[in-house]
């Protein structure tokens, strides 16, 4: 009996976390109606022998369990001395915010293509945003005075013969002049064009170019590249590409290219194609080869992926 | 263009498949079909065609062979000319054509039709019309409008009783010479028009738009017809000059085929024949000098399957080819491939390969991941350092801003055609849009940190060029209640700190520049940018961006920490409050010598028991030698001499001196 009061005072004295849950323990088992007293005063009714055996270790108990409520305070009254020299804190309450500032959706989508596609091999090229007509239209077999022109609305310079880039695809030409197959590259940038602004057109937009130039590189590689593209970008291996007829005058064959996300509808993300003969003959290049090219708009992969309804919110700083 | 569904299954005998099928079927085979719309007991197909199909595409006609060879059912033309009952009086005898240069017109063919009974056309036509956008007018004038729709070849009627001279001449107008066309709108020409004339002036602006002189009307008996073949760049110079597009000129400038001028001729005037109860006079006039010949093209089967990346046999391909009305000849893979001279956009064996492709069926194109020769991908230094800056930016608390290039302030650079006032130069700085920012932001936050990366441009004088350049800016906004001073040291720390970060660390920064407030950020002897108040409240920067690139990739040699230990040594001075701390560093450094390894600014005080007109500075300098260890005795000579010329040199009061 005297055992049990000890292990369940111990488990008290262990729990207690300030004096007056210790003076509580105290008076409980050591005071004048404590638990142990009162084992201890039962005693006056048992034989000498029984009195003098239960009696010591009844004693020894009380002294250890004194002991202990002893230890314990001195534990408490230290830990509140060292508190009471500190200021005092909170811990509950909020952090202080440490400034913190964010990339640009179209940066974020602009680090994960260069990613992906370094990841797949392609070299990643900057190039210029004032171009040539030739380097504009000339290089990708865009026919002078053809309504082939009108498909792109461009910004002209006053007094120059330059215009602002209409699209990527000029870096094709100034890449492969100075570069020869095989070769896989893509070109983020800034483009422009001249039309009236809405939610999903406005007079600048960024795209990024993509070329791979080989032997053998067809239309089936193009489908694997972007489909993969694609899966890694929405990090989803359930994502669909199918390629619908179009033209560009750069390419042959052309076309329109359409993902399927899980559970979504088919959009319309981009064109691509087979690199026409004659772009190849504008760089330089004598040998047949064969390769595909795409242009996509990371404007419009940015509203699909952070679900922006408005082209124009991208340049609005707030 | 809108197609009519029903006018579609006119051509064809079997059952076409319902609209929406159809549709599907011209979207991964030939054009998008952006929209079906039901239409009385018709529906309408909105098809984008694109100008590579234009020639040809624009008719019930061509799509009518697109649907040919992917339903694969057979295609016939009615043969017109047969079914036309010719008078014997002749043609040639009304009207004498003449065209003064076969360039700007390759084929001019023409009938006439006499005995016209002018009235309204009859319902089924002009039901068609209005499915396809255009308004009945009457009999003659909706026929060809017709024929038009149907073979996509513009036709033209002139009432012969109002040319004069019994002439058309196809010449270019002369300045000055004007024409009223059939809307009543008034045409001023010069000789970059190609107009159709009589004997003395120009009654239709060839390719475009009729003449009201000339025009069908109520009375109208006799007409002329025409269909004709105008060069596509002459249509499309004359209807820039006049700025007006119509449904001929939108046809004529993507190019025609020149052999289709006479099957749209018969089939218009057989319908006026058959529906105005018009005789028509014997003979076709057909000034026609350089009949069009069919293109051979050859085709290496190999190819195809290589291009395409599919397993698609020559029996298959040979097929399809076949099913476009495409003659093939010769032996095994290698085939010669006779292209109907309609189809003007096929000259090379890509295009070939394209047709077979979309006919075969893209979707059915396998992915298959290219197998290439393992080459590293490299990314330009320029990219690199970008996402680099970009990243060290945020974390020092700045926020990304994209801005328009295009700016209302004057520029030395001008868009030729800008959409708006708002945007018609192109930006040489990126702070101007940056500060609109912070002011639109203001009306949120109190603080605000902005960065861009982003392409200026400057006018080279000389050379008539463009400079482009890209660069870095960014900009603070204060709480109210903060010191400017305070928050320009600390965007001066951003821009050392993340200077160093990429690796560029000897940085000082001049105020050479005359601007107050304002200094140069230096890097050796280049010019890196600068950084300084903008205004009340607002500091800010901005760096060339490419030669921060160039500076952070230059060679850097690695130089050995000496091995010996380094002393420090305090000083603390009291200079006027408009001395530069760049003035004590230099003089620190000239008397200190090579032993001065490093002199840094630990303080500026101002305030208690100092006068207001002093500030106190306080320096740690860092006396270390590569080939020995220095003395106590040593440092506290050099320690004399530097306070000595900070007093008698500087003129400053050198305050205390802890060992």
């Amino acid at each position: 009996m005297p055992n049990q009061i000890k292990q369940k005072a111990i488990e008290e004295i262990t729990q207690a976390n300030d004096l007056k849950k210790l003076e509580e323990i105290y008076r409980t088992y050591i005071g004048r109606k404590g638990k142990l007293t009162e084992v201890l005063r039962s005693l006056k009714d048992l034989s000498e022998k029984e009195r003098k055996e239960k009696g010591k270790i009844a004693n020894q108990i009380k002294q250890e369990i004194s002991q202990m409520i002893k230890d314990k305070e001195q534990k408490i009254l230290s830990k509140k001395d060292v508190n009471d020299n500190r200021e005092w804190i909170d811990i509950t309450a909020p952090g202080i915010k440490i400034p913190q500032g964010h990339l640009h959706p179209i940066t974020l989508v602009q680090r994960q293509v260069e990613d992906i596609f370094q990841s797949m091999g392609f070299s990643v090229l900057d190039g210029p945003e004032v171009e040539t007509e030739y380097y504009n239209f000339d290089t990708l077999n865009v026919p002078k005075d053809h309504p082939a022109r009108d498909m792109w609305d461009t910004f002209w310079l006053k007094d120059l013969n330059l215009l602002l880039r209409t699209h990527t695809s000029p870096m094709q030409a100034r890449y492969m002049e100075k570069n020869n197959p095989p070769l896989r590259i893509i070109i983020p940038g800034r483009c422009f064009r001249y039309e009236a602004t809405d939610s999903t057109h406005d007079v600048q937009f960024n795209q990024f170019e993509g070329l791979m130039v080989g032997e053998n590189i067809s239309v089936s590689n193009l489908k694997a590249i972007i489909e993969e593209f694609f899966k890694q970008f929405f990090n989803s291996s359930d994502i669909k590409v199918r390629l619908r007829p179009s033209y560009f005058p750069f390419v042959e064959p052309g076309f329109e290219v359409d993902i399927k996300r899980k559970d979504g509808d088919w959009l319309e993300i981009m064109g691509a194609g087979m690199v026409h003969p004659n772009v190849f003959k504008a760089a330089g290049y004598v040998k047949e080869w064969q390769g595909f090219a795409f242009g996509m708009g990371m404007d419009r992969l940015a509203m699909i992926k952070y679900q922006i309804d408005d082209i124009r919110l991208f340049y609005k700083m707030i | 263009m809108k197609i009519s569904y029903n006018w579609l299954q006119s051509f064809f005998e079997k059952k076409l498949p319902v609209p929406d099928k159809l549709a599907d079927l011209l979207t991964f085979h030939s054009f998008e079909v952006e929209e079906i719309k039901k239409c009385d007991k018709d529906w309408i197909l909105d098809i984008d065609i694109l100008p590579n199909r234009s020639h040809d595409c624009l008719s019930h006609q061509g799509i009518a062979r697109e649907i040919s060879a992917i339903l694969k059912y057979p295609f016939k033309l009615i043969d017109y000319k047969k079914k036309i009952k010719e008078s014997k009086e002749l043609a040639s005898k009304v009207v004498n054509i003449k065209i003064e240069d076969k360039n700007l017109c390759p084929r001019y063919t023409s009938r006439v039709v006499v005995d016209v009974e002018i009235g309204p056309s009859p319902k089924w036509i002009q039901e068609r019309l209005m499915t396809c956008g255009l308004k009945p007018i009457n009999n003659v004038v909706d026929i060809a409008n017709y024929v038009m729709l149907e073979t996509g070849q513009p036709m033209h009627a002139f009432d012969a009783d109002k040319i004069k001279g019994n002439k058309l001449i196809v010449r270019r107008a002369k300045k000055g010479e004007k024409m009223v066309s059939l809307d009543d709108e008034k045409y001023d020409l010069d000789e970059n028009i190609l107009v159709i004339a009589d004997e003395k002036d120009p009654i239709c602006i060839a390719g475009i738009k009729g003449g009201i002189n000339p025009g069908i009307d109520g009375k109208t008996k006799r007409i002329i017809l025409e269909a004709a073949n105008f060069n596509p760049l002459i249509i499309r110079q004359s209807s820039k000059k006049i700025d007006l597009k119509t449904d001929a000129s939108w046809r004529f400038e993507n190019g025609l085929d020149s052999n289709l001028a006479q099957e749209a001729m018969n089939m218009c005037a057989y319908l006026i024949q058959e529906i105005a109860n018009g005789m028509v006079l014997k003979g076709m006039i057909d000034l026609y000098q350089e009949k069009k010949q069919v293109k051979i093209v050859n085709l290496d089967t190999f190819k195809v399957r290589n291009l395409l990346g599919i397993n698609i046999p020559d029996k298959e391909i040979i097929d399809i080819l076949k099913r476009l009305d495409f003659k093939v000849k010769g032996i095994k893979d290698k085939l010669q491939v006779i292209i109907p001279t309609r189809r003007l956009d096929i000259s090379i064996p890509e295009d070939l390969i394209e047709e077979i492709g979309r006919i075969y069926g893209f979707e059915k194109i396998p992915n298959q991941l290219p197998s290439a020769i393992l080459i590293p991908s490299k990314k330009s230094e320029d990219l690199i350092y970008q996402n680099k800056v970009k990243d060290i930016l945020i974390n020092l608390g700045f926020s990304e801003a994209y801005n328009y290039s295009l700016v209302s302030n004057k520029e030395s650079i001008e868009l030729a055609n800008p959409v708006s006032q708002e945007q018609k130069y192109l930006r040489s700085s990126l702070m101007p849009l940056l500060i609109k920012n912070i002011e639109d932001n203001k009306r949120y936050f109190e603080n605000v940190r902005l960065f861009e990366i982003g392409k200026v441009f400057h006018l080279d004088k000389h050379q008539a060029q463009v400079v482009e350049k890209k660069k870095l800016a960014s900009i603070i906004s204060l709480d109210e209640k903060d010191k400017n001073s305070q928050e320009f040291y600390r965007l001066k720390g951003v821009v050392d700190s993340f200077l160093n970060k990429i690796g560029i660390s000897d940085i000082w920064y001049d105020d050479a520049i005359t601007e107050n407030r304002k200094a140069e950020i230096k890097v050796g002897n280049e010019l890196l940018g600068w950084v300084g108040e903008i205004k009340s409240k607002v500091v800010g920067f901005e760096i060339d961006f490419d030669k921060l690139v160039q500076l952070a990739t230059e060679e850097r040699i690695y130089a050995t920490p000496s091995k010996y230990p380094a002393i420090v040594r305090d000083i603390s001075m009291l200079v006027d409050y408009t001395t530069k701390v760049v003035e004590v560093l230099n003089l620190i450094n000239k008397v200190g010598g090579i032993l001065v390894r490093d002199v840094d600014l630990f303080d500026i005080y101002k305030g208690k028991n100092i006068p207001d007109s002093k500030k106190n500075l306080a320096f740690h300098i860092i006396f270390q030698s590569d080939d020995r260890t220095l003395v106590d005795k040593e440092v506290n000579e050099l320690q004399d001499i530097i306070i000595t010329a900070l007093e008698k040199e500087g003129g400053w009061e050198v305050r205390k001196q802890n060992a």
